[in-house]
């Protein structure tokens, strides 16, 4: 009997991965569960106890949720990412955390391979096996939604509940929604379901994370964030507390604006695999924190320094959704956009109401705004006749061309 | 022997600053024609046009350009997305050209050898005159009160100006001014200056007219349609079953429903282009809404790439015109690029406007790219699922290859 080759399967708990699991033991592997707590609303005992008694050789629940916000979602901060102008990357930031102690996993156990139950169409295959390839070159990937055994055994979800039912895989009663659901400490993503015509729109209960602007209450809350080096150092909440650990107060901010109905996306986007999908994405505390630090680096970052950022800005967005958190680009890019951080010091003042986050004032020891040189009141230390000389000069190249143009 | 008296045209306002500066130069020695265009702003013309007359402009052209201005400025703003230093939508700055347009026409109907106007010495609007101005006539000479020492020296600020309107029988507003200033069009209203001028001080709640506060906004929501075609809004269905369609008329009920839900307020701190930040409010309600249909729409009907090219010339486009340079040729190429990008951008999508909230609730387009059965998880569609085990391997390659040298 040839001696089982290992397999590190990212495992959800859900009926897809539990499904996954029994199907690989049934291979002939031997299958250790990996389960990263990046902040879902999961009970991590149940799935503990459910994998080992489904065959998992051993379970690793880890906490990730320190390193997810300090060392992704931190920098996603510092570079105001927002894919396609509007998608916070939730889902996205949190695959690299997840893969990066799958990948420690992997290498303590001697795994051949590692497994997920990412489907064939999707970004998250994507993220998670370049990720893994990066970080453990040598490393192989059974992706069962890619593999044509897999495939026509499990054309859908009831072939999978009647494998439940045959092997005893436990599955959960409440009538499974229409959508499918990715949760994290940063965000919850929908898709799939009655969500795949965007002509349709999705149902307003649908959100878990924030209360619709609807139900927000009447009245406003009132905050500030103070950011260092353009990380997030300290908040005071709305009732007075000050909170300066970075989960800590991630966390809190995830719920005063969640009580807000702060941060509600419903978009199309284009996967990296090409085609479109639609998707909704609810994704409070980084709508907050997106407003403040942008409006912190307008009061402290020179005007062309930030055009430069704004370039690197775009590129570690795509670089991020497409997967690709441990290239050479992305570990670059992320660099020189923390070079660009060390003016990024004050407090920004916010006021948080039905749906909307408001800036209402921002002071800094290195702000680059000086109010005597732009004051209408005083002169300041501006001549007025060098803007003579300014404009002539800036308008030389028009001047020209529309005189070439009318001629 | 007199000299024939050279004619300045002047931008004016019927406000103390040019109303100073039209009595101001005549007294100088120059025949002066008065120019106010109407971009929308909330003012009384006739009023503006008899005071510039009784003052001693010898004409007053009043010029409504209002149609222009959202067909010619405001809609390449929308099929850009423009939205400067990712917030401020731009309402004074693409109003500019579309005066000077019209500034130019005036002076060279009647054979100006100057344009003035009342813009000062430290701010954008000054460059974005006189850039357009020098571009469309490129003789044109200017003279910028605000600029000249013998000016400067004899009015250091509102008091003297006071005392000169006294003196030369300027009639003067006699509500108590405001602390800071505004400039209002069809697209926005602009608040800077005074009490704003401390970026740590909260602006007064009372300040805006465009947009009620969204605390006061209706608590039920509106929903409205707006269509696109070739990236231009052509139809709005209103939240009161009525269908618009011509462009000036839909742009202005999208400001008043959006007015009302306390839609498209903004309080930031910006870079102007003589290079000292400002702080300015800012009140945009149709353009607010507009952007965020628009975005959702060339999401859904054009490609990723020409969208990451079209994302490149949008920031161009801000910049150009932020800096005033509407009639450069690279803002003329810009303009024509962007357009080029936009035959794809028909479609109709579906918002609610609720307390400060633009929220996209559907959309749909003849020219979608989206395809449910390619993207479905419901159905294997026409997509091969072992494509993605090469796509994903060769994307890695690059990775793999990075990370193995550096751990060696």
């Amino acid at each position: 009997m040839a001696s089982k080759e290992t397999v590190v399967l990212a495992y959800s708990g859900g009926l897809d991965t539990s499904c996954i699991l029994v199907w690989l033991i049934e291979q002939g592997y031997k299958v250790i569960g990996f389960l990263a707590d990046v902040g879902q609303n999961e009970d991590f005992e149940v799935a503990r106890e459910k994998g080992l008694r489904l065959g998992a050789e051993k379970m690793y629940i880890e906490d990730c949720k320190k390193e997810f916000v300090e060392e992704f979602i931190w920098p996603a901060v510092q570079a105001n990412a927002r894919y396609e102008d509007r998608y916070l990357m939730g889902t996205a930031l949190a695959r690299p955390c997840i893969a990066r102690k799958l990948i420690e996993v992997a290498k303590k156990e001697n795994a051949t391979y590692i497994s997920h139950g990412a489907t064939g169409k999707g970004n998250d295959q994507v993220r998670f096996e370049i990720a893994c390839y990066a970080l453990f070159p040598t490393i192989k990937v059974i992706a069962p939604w890619r593999m044509e055994n897999f495939l026509s055994r499990f054309a859908g979800r009831n072939d999978l509940l009647q494998y439940a039912a045959e092997k005893n895989i436990p599955v959960s009663a409440t009538k499974s929604k229409s959508w499918s659901m990715d949760a994290n400490l940063m965000h919850i993503s929908f898709e799939g379901g009655e969500l795949e015509n965007p002509a349709t729109a999705a149902d307003s209960d649908m959100y878990m994370m924030t209360v619709s602007p609807e139900k927000a209450p009447d009245k406003a809350d009132h905050i500030s964030i103070d950011f260092k080096g353009g990380f997030p150092v300290k908040v005071n909440t709305d009732d007075g507390r000050v909170l300066e650990q970075p989960l800590q107060l991630f966390v809190y901010l995830n719920e005063i604006a969640g009580k807000h109905g702060i941060g509600r996306i419903d978009i199309v986007e284009n996967r990296f695999i090409g085609m479109k999908s639609r998707g909704c994405y609810e994704t409070p505390a980084g709508t907050v924190l997106q407003a403040a630090h942008i409006d912190l680096e307008l009061l402290t970052m020179d005007r062309e320094v930030l055009k430069l950022k704004q370039y690197l800005k775009r590129e570690f967005e795509t670089q991020v959704y497409n997967g690709m958190w441990y290239s050479p680009e992305c570990e670059y890019t992320r660099a020189c956009i923390a070079l660009s951080q060390n003016v990024v010091d004050g407090t920004v003042h916010l006021k948080l109401y039905k749906g909307g986050v408001y800036v209402m004032s921002r002071e800094s020891p290195r702000s680059l705004y000086n109010q005597d040189l732009v004051s209408m009141e005083v002169e300041g230390d501006h001549n007025a006749a060098d803007a003579t000389g300014f404009i002539r000069l800036n308008a030389l190249r028009s001047r020209e061309f529309q005189r070439v143009k009318r001629s």
